[in-house]
């Protein structure tokens, strides 16, 4: 257990405004990457046993990419393990507790601790790769779930290769009840945990329940055993400092670590230290670094102890020097794999999202000091990738707030953070503790609690996980499964052996489509097969939670949910409050455009018939360029505020989004609900799924979560925004929604992208308007948007590849031009002005 | 919901939704077709003509001829250039546009009645009130289709949407103070104030157009608060900017129009519309202007202001062109 042993920087009195000496050392350090010294690179840790294993694989069904890694991962893990000398008794205790055991010695014993110079928060590497503390019959079990012929991997790769899409287990994705620990402390978790242990009758102590509340009770110590280890040395390194400021530094900081996290916070200081180790410590436990792991509204339930720091004389750039600690902490998340994955890492996305803004009770707006001092944080370290804001907005929303995002949207080319919108994600929150009869734990009084985890998607906070990426379905599959009455359209070739499976009918058996005389006809079709594949998905995900269930206890994060206490559950046993499984529907645009295609040039134009849609489709189009151009560009199109294409959109939601709502998980008792995220996998199955009858050639990117094709908006921003909010349920035309007017049938969210000319933004004036459109989407959009800026380099794509930018208007002298419409020359100028403006 | 169905049809280019450069806050601008002058500068020459025309853009091509099978008149044939039209020969009947599979061939100009368009324009209505916004009627020139574009103001004024009149100016007084008075913003144009330049550059005198200027000073005085205008003067170099001609606008309007004006826009002239030229087989005597230097714009601007006009109300709108910043 040694300190750091880098060069020093000598730090200077911090400038408002511009990053300190210290925060521009730790942040440059960072993006040093793989040259660094120091990292948090994954550790490997073993029972010892010949059996054991660490890599948990099923965190990783939803990476196809690492599909064929999988066995390798396994044995390089186990390979570089070392041992941890095991209590004595360990082999006697339950799984959870040897769980919740292993991984707390492991991070309070073995795990190296530093301090990065000038770094004001202790607790530095948390990314470790612990044993699954199976016995031998139990390795044999879980191989047997997870490897045999029916088991989990097996099936996880069927529907992947098959093209439906993804689905596993995975970790994170919630908010952990962290303002708990920072207003009752560990002390107070530990407390309520023994109390519910004491009050168990002997038997159920030595059943299940008990076995896992003591596992909790060991894993609540870990934070407050490991905030000791660090604050010796501190005191160590503050005893031999000669500068005289920073040795105040450190004297402070072990000083804070004889309170936090085990005790209630006192501090603002306090509160953050408390919540990084807190937080830290759900990645090691779950043996991932930050999918996910989301902060909730940090803003509000740090605030107390802002305004209490602030009012005692703490500086106010402290007070966000303190918040730039901790931001370069999360982005260490990335060092998991930083050697065998080069720099990967740090320009990739782990979501460890953090809220801020939003409505509270009865519609009034939250926003606070805290509020603004984040966004200063967020503008001044940027870019960086971790944590991930969002700022939630309302119909309440101050001026000065939107002022502010707008500003850093323009000054960022982009924005640096996501817009949550509170009307409709609220609508979306209101439906689904209707649907299940929770309304106890979600009602008007408290829904507003609500934050986005991960990318966007929107939970309850502290007793709620939504499996919110574990359940990835592509609707597209079931116009394919239609157009077949049930088979693949093409064959499923084996990447490795190239040997070719013979195509079964997989889907329902919907009949012959070329038989179909109305239109009405094959959208029963394709309602059938949608049932079909949503049916398949969720049994394809049960496979991994049943095997989670019983293998991989998370103690330390179940102290961390509400629920998991009480029911003596861990939380991957069902055991939150809340606990629902998202299926995130991909290619939904595809999907729409497809069906209207199909309407268009089967049904309404006659311009081909089914045979010949199919056929053209199976030659991936060669051949039939003409009738995919009528496919690509005269059949209507989802994202145009057109009433008919809109209305298509919305059946395709109801449908899809009405089956997932029919299952629930048989191991664990989770509901079904649907969301809209589509991660990458628009692209990467992009390449597994056909031509599709929306003139998309197989290998183009397929549509990205709620946004309309590529291409296909071209009536703009705001129809854009129309058609979404449309999508997904619109308005209640007498005012009775889901949460007021409003209705939204994705509980979860949807991610929206849209790109945006960066004259928009040129003056105040513009900026005005902009901010008028957001207020715009506030009523008519969806429930989360991420804002691009048309740069340079898209322009040049755009030049390349006229064809997916049909839609991109430039404004050049306040005069809007397709840009693909327009001669190169003129290309050429433009491209050269937007160069010039950044 | 619409009192009264209204059926009037009228004939436009199309709609331009999250407009920010016609006007208060988000607008929609509707580009109504044809225009009673011939600015040689014109940036819509596709608005000119009232008829109905069709051009082929050559990048959206797919090479398949479907076009010149469709043409029953042999208007079209295949060159190395393209597609080409005899327009003496086409008739317009929208056979190619019909069988164009890619949207290459593009009719400009649709005929669509006021309760249509209205639909269709409240659509961004949530946009609208948010930023103070609404629709602006320009082309093109409505007040050429004086029935359609007042009973357009009228559906949308019951509807409680801010609607700004885009004009040239000339059309009958009658015409103008109908339409002028139903307007809440009037953006007029005014490009050259000698006659025999108007003449030149436009192809007719402005008397008519100063006169309806006059109107609509009156109107927006009437109405005492509830009707505002802006000016609108296209700087196009060599022809509207020069010091004689901007300092004798801005004269002009300190004079004879007072505080009825808000804002004068100066709007820079831009060469995005070349290719518009090409495609419909129009030469264009702009066509090797470059946009203006921001020394030239503010040079114009001074010139401007230099009449006596508000310099406060004077705002120069558009961009300059990109100049390399190591030319200096």
């Amino acid at each position: 257990m040694t300190t750091m042993t880098t060069e020093k920087p000598r730090f200077t009195i911090k400038e408002p405004k511009f990053l300190s000496d210290r925060i521009r050392w730790l942040r440059d350090y960072y993006f040093q990457g793989v040259n660094r010294k120091w990292n948090n690179e994954y550790s490997a840790w073993t029972t010892g046993t010949p059996w054991d294993f660490q890599y948990n694989e099923l965190s990783f069904y939803i990476v196809p990419e690492t599909y064929f890694y999988i066995p390798t991962f396994r044995s390089s893990f186990k390979q570089v393990a070392k041992p941890v000398k095991l209590h004595p008794d360990f082999w006697s205790w339950s799984l959870p507790e040897r769980r919740a055991w292993f991984v707390r010695e492991t991070m309070v014993h073995y795990v190296p601790k530093e301090i990065l110079p000038g770094d004001l928060l202790a607790g530095a590497r948390f990314n470790i790769m612990t044993s699954h503390c199976l016995t031998e019959a139990q390795t044999k079990e879980y191989d047997r779930l997870v490897k045999g012929k029916n088991g989990a991997r097996a099936a996880m790769l069927w529907f992947h290769n098959h093209g439906y899409g993804n689905t596993g287990a995975t970790s994170g994705h919630l908010v952990p009840g962290y303002d708990r620990v920072i207003t009752q402390g560990w002390k107070g978790i530990h407390a309520n945990l023994q109390q519910r242990y004491d009050a168990l009758s002997p038997a159920e102590r030595k059943g299940k329940k008990g076995a896992q509340l003591r596992a909790m009770l060991t894993s609540s110590t870990m934070p407050r055993d490991l905030a000791q280890e660090y604050r010796v040395i501190l005191e160590e390194m503050a005893k031999n400092e000669p500068d005289a400021t920073r040795k105040a530094e450190l004297a402070q900081m072990a000083d804070n670590l004889t309170r936090v996290p085990w005790e209630p916070a006192q501090t603002f200081w306090e509160a953050v230290q408390s919540l990084w180790l807190t937080h830290m410590l759900v990645m090691s436990d779950e043996n991932y670094p930050g999918p996910g792991v989301s902060f909730g509204r940090i803003d509000q339930y740090l605030n107390p102890l802002w305004e209490k720091s602030l009012a005692e004389g703490m500086d106010r750039e402290f007070g966000k020097e303190i918040l730039k600690c901790f931001w370069v902490h999360c982005n260490t998340a990335y060092d998991g794999m930083i050697q065998t994955g080069g720099n990967q890492g740090i320009t990739a996305g782990y979501g460890q999202l953090l809220t801020i803004g939003g409505m509270g009770q009865g519609g009034t707006d939250l926003t606070n000091d805290l509020t603004y001092a984040i966004l200063e944080v967020v503008d001044e370290m940027s870019p960086i990738l971790e944590p991930k804001p969002n700022v939630r907005l309302h119909r309440g929303t101050p001026d000065r707030l939107l002022d502010k995002v707008v500003d850093m949207i323009s000054s960022s080319q982009g924005a640096p953070f996501l817009l949550n919108f509170d009307e409709r994600s609220l609508a979306g929150m209101m439906l689904e503790s209707r649907k299940t009869g929770i309304e106890k734990l979600i009602n008007k009084d408290n829904v507003f609690n609500y934050a986005p985890v991960g990318c966007l998607e929107n939970t309850m906070a502290g007793n709620d996980r939504s499996g919110t990426v574990d359940d990835n379905l592509n609707l597209l599959k079931a116009v394919e499964l239609a157009l077949t009455g049930g088979y693949d359209l093409n064959p499923v070739t084996d990447a490795l052996t190239g040997h070719v499976e013979k195509i079964h009918r997989d889907g329902e058996d919907t009949g012959d489509p070329s038989k179909f005389t109305s239109w009405e006809q094959f959208w029963q079709a394709y309602a059938a097969q949608t049932r079909c594949i949503v049916k398949r998905s969720v049994e394809t995900y049960e496979k991994s939670e049943a095997v989670r269930a019983k293998f991989f206890q998370t103690p330390y994060l179940s102290c961390l949910v509400k629920g998991c206490a009480e029911s003596g559950k861990d939380i991957n046993e069902g055991g939150a409050e809340i606990g629902f499984v998202t299926v995130e529907g991909v290619t939904y645009a595809t999907t729409v455009d497809s069906l209207l295609a199909i309407k268009y040039l089967v049904f309404d134009k006659k311009i081909c018939t089914m045979q010949e849609l199919v056929q053209a489709l199976l030659d991936n189009w060669v051949g039939h360029e003409k009738l995919q151009a009528i496919a690509l560009h005269k059949a209507p199109k989802y994202g145009r505020d057109d009433d008919e294409a809109d209305t298509m959109a919305k059946q395709v939601m109801e449908l899809w989004t009405g089956e997932t709502w029919k299952y629930k998980t048989i191991s664990t008792g989770r509901q079904f609900r649907p969301g809209m995220l589509s991660w990458n996998y628009w692209i990467a199955y992009s390449d597994i799924l056909p031509a599709s009858p929306d003139g998309r050639a197989k290998g183009k990117f397929l549509s990205n979560a709620l946004c309309p094709s590529n291409g296909a908006d071209t009536n703009g921003p705001t129809a854009n925004a129309n058609s979404v909010g449309k999508a997904l349920g619109g308005k209640a035309a007498d005012g009775q929604g889901d949460w007021e007017e409003y209705f939204n049938l994705l509980p979860n969210g949807g991610s929206h992208t849209i790109t945006f000319n960066p004259s928009l933004l040129r003056d105040p004036e513009h900026k005005q308007k902009f901010k008028a459109y957001l207020r715009g989407y506030i009523e008519n959009g969806g429930s989360a948007l991420q804002i691009n800026m048309i740069n340079a380099d898209m322009l040049r794509d755009a030049q390349k590849h006229p064809e997916e930018y049909r839609h991109l208007l430039v404004r050049v002298t306040g005069y809007n031009a397709y840009f693909t419409a327009i001669g190169k020359e003129l290309q050429d100028e433009i491209i050269a002005r937007e160069s010039h403006n950044m | 919901m619409m009192t009264q169905t209204k059926t009037t049809t009228g004939t436009i280019l199309h709609l331009q939704r999250l407009s920010t450069e016609d006007g208060p806050g988000i607008r929609t601008t509707v580009f109504f077709k044809g225009c009673p002058l011939r600015c040689q500068w014109c940036h819509n020459p596709e608005s000119i003509s009232p008829k109905k025309q069709v051009q082929w853009i050559g990048n959206r091509c797919i090479g398949c001829d479907s076009c010149i099978e469709a043409c029953d008149q042999n208007a079209l044939t295949h060159t190395r250039n393209g597609i080409q039209r005899d327009r003496t020969l086409c008739t317009v009947c929208g056979k190619c546009v019909e069988a164009c599979p890619s949207g290459a061939m593009e009719m400009l100009g649709r005929e669509i009645t006021v309760d249509e368009l209205a639909a269709e324009l409240l659509k961004d209505r949530a946009y609208y009130q948010k930023s103070d916004g609404g629709v602006t009627l320009s082309g093109g020139e409505p007040t050429l289709q004086p029935n359609f574009c007042g009973d357009l103001i009228d559906a949308l004024k019951q509807e409680g949407v801010h609607v700004a009149l885009d004009t040239c100016g000339l059309c009958t007084p009658e015409t103008f103070n109908s339409l002028a008075e139903k307007a809440d913003l009037i953006l007029f144009d005014v490009k050259l104030i000698k006659g025999e330049e108007h003449q030149k550059w436009t192809g007719v005198d402005n008397k008519r157009i100063l006169h309806n200027l006059e109107s609509a000073r009156d109107l927006v005085t009437q109405a005492g608060g509830r009707k505002q205008m802006w000016i609108r003067t296209p700087l196009i170099p060599g022809a509207t900017v020069t010091e004689e001609n901007l300092k004798a606008i801005g004269f002009h309007l300190r004079m004879a129009l007072g505080s009825s004006v808000e804002r004068w826009e100066l709007c820079a002239f831009n060469n995005l519309c070349r290719d518009k030229y090409t495609r419909l087989d129009m030469d264009w005597n702009f066509s090797d202007t470059g946009l203006m230097t921001t020394a030239a714009l503010e040079q114009a601007r001074s010139w401007a202001t230099s009449g006596g006009f508000d310099p406060q109300r004077t705002f120069i709108t558009g961009a300059a062109r990109a100049e390399n910043e190591f030319e200096k």
